[in-house]
């Protein structure tokens, strides 16, 4: 039976079929005898010298190949960076890879043993210059950034957008432990040279600083008496709290958000100071204290009316609501200011599909309530959604039409409730009446 | 109803939308256009579901990028084992939303600096199981070099805004010694974790904690490098902070508006009374312009009557009107007293001061006698008129012989035509561009041309025509 995780059939290769890890190994009698898996190097060396000599290995960067993920099953990727598992001559190389169908975020070091070695393309891969930049890269590189440019990059131009991929490109730190759980990084962090090389940190939970070894957290712990976010709590219901906190007054604090959440935000840019930002940290208070599962950032003075700079939930806590809590309590804070407020761009792709739901279930909702006519710009009063984002979810929904002359807006009670399934559940609820705030005032 | 060219208006966002509760609404389906205005691509239901596109033009878009949620993988996680023991259970939640106090590092008494893999080596090396300083006392230590050495830096001036060059340590052993005394560590212990210290330092050419290290300059390119501190001319909120401020620079600025606004105001008034003295000197030159215009039409009738003695009762009336006319509104406007020297007026009215002021006409001068002098003084006033000033040849009546001589020949009357007194004669004129007309119908009067019918009408005397 094709069973995933035995790898022994798969380094020989002289099968076709590549995509369905699980059917071959049972065809495979007339192999040389199946290799148990061992750590990275040991299979049949043979095998392996063969391909030196044939000039395959080491792969050289650019080089696409079908490539194991953790489902078990082989997906085409390709290869951003390798690097020498030790200084010896004929060590072993771990390649760096992109999995050409998912987003960045799944880029990783993987073994030599991974990789299908006969999948490899043999298309060469030149050095073209990027006109948009004047940057050398290979041709697939610029394949590759053509490709990842449909998804959630669209608002990057498309020079930034090079630069950004140039020195992003590898991640640098692999996993971190912050409070309760370990969690794999999914993108580069400009984190200060002297933590190049380490590619595992640990965070304090409540001050966010950072450190190398697990002795260094536990003795700071000892000392930190830090218990929750610095900062005012703004709102509590329940065991949900959220903080606010002025990047000025509590800069470390700030900068380590900055660098913990750079790990888990493509084109968030650590570039200035955190000195113009309010933070606002959402938890879960228990007995151990108020532990961070999400935050969102904020200018404290907006020129385009951005009432939100970059949200995250932490990993571990998403898809349970918190996001969505996140952006309904950003457009609170934008109803108590008076003013109608937008995220900044680009959004992430999950970004985007947490925006759109929440736009479409508050505007929704309001459509099917709503008695007599109704303008835009009263909805963006209502909702503090500026009028641009109204009209384009109400338009990508195809209800505003042109009837009679004029437009209209379609509320058939049938056809929004289907959206609002579409859309997704709610995310947790905000109270306002548990809100205590005054927008921030610069202070003299 | 529907038309091909058929385009949707822009949406207004302050116009009030009827909201549309049922599909039945809506009649006239034939539209093409009537799928919507829609913009940008987003979540998308089939065909079949969409009530509204009634008809099979709406082409649906599948957009393959638009995943569920629940299709886009992440990297993973995992739970740690060990923090039920790390992290305490001692938090106690307050009642009252929590304040934040200020950040620790102001307080001063949290050791701020964490020993890194550098630090934590050496010292196992350094110990060697006899235990000669405790991590945390290292820690402490190593803490106070930092915050002491700053404290130098600071008082000699060297502190920089962003980093520049590499920063030196300026502390000594013995002034640091005499500070940490009270740390209880002995000497030579000391001067080793000093001397560890100073070498890290020296290595890394910038301080070891973190909050003590200058940001990178602004003009830095490094996209490794973060969190540049933004100029105050970048900052969003420059004028917000401006209006805050109240200091002698405001007040100096504020004192150079009022001056300005000052100027400008002066600069302003002047400007009016330019334009006024324009306009004055313009109407002026339209009614000269005028009377030339009327004059020279009749003083041909003038001339001509002129020369037969017999035929000057005739003329009377018209002088009568003319002389009229002559001392009409235009008059006074011309007499009336003006601010400033208006020189063809003034010019003017210096000729009427020459010759009898027809105004004080002296009762006793015989009529006929006194309109001879008018039109004489009329005359040599036309002919005194600037050289310059346009001829207005349009005003010159055309002589019949010569447009004979030329071909042309005024229309003979016209059968049917209305007539009340007999044969017209026509004379013609000359009309714009040059052309010749030969009117029937005098447009001002509204009545037919008879050749003694002038063109000119008495002004109004409307002080509504000079404003």
């Amino acid at each position: 039976m094709g069973s995933i995780d035995t790898p022994k059939s798969e380094q020989n290769g002289s099968t076709t079929a590549i995509t369905d890890a699980g059917a071959k190994s049972s065809a495979v009698d007339s192999m040389p005898p199946p290799l148990t898996k061992q750590s990275n190097g040991t299979m049949a060396e043979t095998e392996i010298s063969k391909k030196r000599k044939g000039g395959v290995l080491p792969l050289e960067v650019g080089t696409r190949v079908m490539c194991r993920w953790r489902d078990g099953k082989y997906h085409p990727v390709k290869v951003i960076e390798r690097r020498k598992l030790s200084p010896s001559a004929f060590s072993d190389y771990e390649y760096y890879v992109h999995y050409t169908e998912f987003n960045r975020r799944l880029d990783e070091w993987v073994k030599l043993e991974q990789l299908e070695l006969d999948s490899v393309e043999t298309v060469v891969d030149e050095k073209v210059e990027d006109k948009v930049t004047g940057l050398k890269m290979t041709r697939h590189q610029k394949r590759k950034i053509d490709e990842t440019h449909v998804e959630g990059h669209e608002e990057l131009d498309a020079a930034s957008l090079r630069e950004h991929e140039e020195f992003t490109k590898v991640k640098n730190i692999a996993t971190i432990e912050l409070g309760r759980y370990e969690i794999e990084t999914w993108y580069f962090s400009p984190f200060p040279p002297e933590y190049n090389d380490c590619s595992k940190l640990y965070f304090c939970e409540f001050c966010l600083n950072f450190m190398k070894r697990k002795e260094q957290l536990q003795r700071h712990m000892k000392k930190c008496d830090l218990k929750h976010p610095p900062g005012d709590e703004i709102y509590r219901s329940g065991t949900l709290s959220m903080f606010e906190v002025d990047g000025k007054k509590n800069k470390v604090y700030g900068q380590n958000l900055c660098y913990l959440a750079k790990l888990f935000l493509d084109h968030k840019t650590l570039y200035y100071d955190v000195d113009l930002f309010l933070f606002y940290i959402l938890c879960e208070c228990d007995d151990r204290g108020c532990h961070m599962v999400g935050y969102f950032s904020k200018e404290k003075h907006s020129e385009e009316s951005y009432n939100l700079a970059c949200i995250l939930t932490l990993p571990p806590y998403q898809r349970k609501g918190y996001g969505k809590f996140l952006i309904a309590f950003s457009y609170e804070l934008s109803k108590k200011e008076g003013k109608v407020g937008t995220p900044e761009r680009p959004l992430s792709d999950l970004g985007q599909l947490s925006y759109r739901g929440y736009w479409i279930r508050v505007l929704l909702d309001i459509l099917k309530k709503h008695k007599g006519n109704i303008s835009i710009k009263e909805l963006s009063d209502m909702t503090a959604i500026k009028a641009e984002d109204i009209l384009g979810t109400l338009q990508g929904l195809d209800l505003i039409q042109y009837r009679k002359g004029q437009h209209v807006i379609c509320a058939d009670p049938k056809v929004l409730d289907r959206h609002l399934k579409a859309a997704g559940r709610g995310g947790l609820e905000v109270d306002v009446s548990k809100l205590i705030w005054t927008p921030y005032r610069e202070q003299g | 109803m529907s038309r091909l060219s058929f385009r949707p208006r822009p949406l207004d966002i302050h116009k009030k939308l009827p909201i549309v509760k049922s599909v039945k609404d809506f009649e006239d389906d034939d539209t093409p256009t009537a799928s919507g205005t829609r913009g940008c691509q987003l979540l998308r239901l089939s065909a079949a579901d969409s009530d509204f596109s009634v008809n099979n033009n709406t082409e649906v878009v599948q957009t393959p990028t638009k995943k569920l949620a629940s299709e886009i993988p992440i990297p993973q996680f995992d739970a740690v084992d060990t923090y039920e023991r790390d992290y305490s259970s001692t938090f106690v939640q307050p009642t009252s939303y929590v304040r934040g106090r200020g950040a620790r590092a102001e307080l001063g008494e949290f050791v701020e600096y964490d020993l890194d893999n550098e630090d934590e080596d050496w010292l196992q090396q350094f110990n060697q199981e006899k235990n000669l300083i405790s991590p945390e006392r290292f820690e402490i230590i190593l803490f106070k070099f930092e915050v002491l050495d700053h404290k130098a830096r600071e008082r000699a001036g060297l502190i920089t805004p962003t980093f520049g060059s590499p920063i030196s340590v300026l502390l000594q052993l013995d002034a640091a010694f005499e500070v940490l005394q009270a740390q209880g560590i002995k000497l030579p212990v000391f001067q080793s974790v000093f001397y560890y210290w100073k070498q890290k330092r020296e290595r890394w050419q910038k301080p070891i904690l973190r909050r003590l290290q200058p940001p990178p300059p602004v003009n830095d390119t490094n996209p490794y490098n973060v969190f540049r501190p933004r100029e105050k001319t970048h900052r969003l909120h420059t004028r917000r902070m401006q209006r805050r401020e109240n200091n002698v620079q405001s007040f100096e600025k504020l004192r150079q508006v009022r001056r300005n606004l000052g100027q400008s105001k002066l600069i302003l008034e002047e400007l009016i009374k330019r334009e006024e003295r324009k306009r004055e000197a313009m109407e002026i030159e339209v009614s000269l312009q005028r009377l030339q215009m009327k004059y020279k039409h009749e003083t041909e009738l003038v001339d001509d009557g002129f020369s037969i003695p017999g035929g000057y009762p005739a003329f009377s009336s018209k002088f009568g009107s003319s002389e009229e006319e002559f001392l009409d509104s235009d008059d006074v406007e011309i007499f009336h007293p003006r601010p400033a020297p208006i020189p063809r007026a003034s010019a003017a009215a210096q000729m009427f001061a020459d010759s009898n002021h027809p105004v004080m006409v002296p009762a006793g001068i015989p009529k006929q006698e006194f309109r001879r002098r008018i039109i004489s003084n009329t005359t040599r006033w036309l002919h005194r008129m600037d050289p310059l000033d346009p001829v207005l040849l349009f005003t010159k009546p055309l002589v019949p012989e010569k447009l004979a001589a030329a071909g042309i020949i005024p229309p003979s009357n016209m059968p049917g035509a209305k007539s009340d007194a007999g044969e017209v004669k026509f004379h013609g004129r000359i009309g714009r561009g040059g052309r010749i007309v030969f009117d029937r119908w005098n447009p001002l009067s509204l009545s037919q041309i008879n050749f003694d019918s002038s063109f000119n009408l008495p002004p109004k005397p409307q002080a509504s025509m000079y404003n």
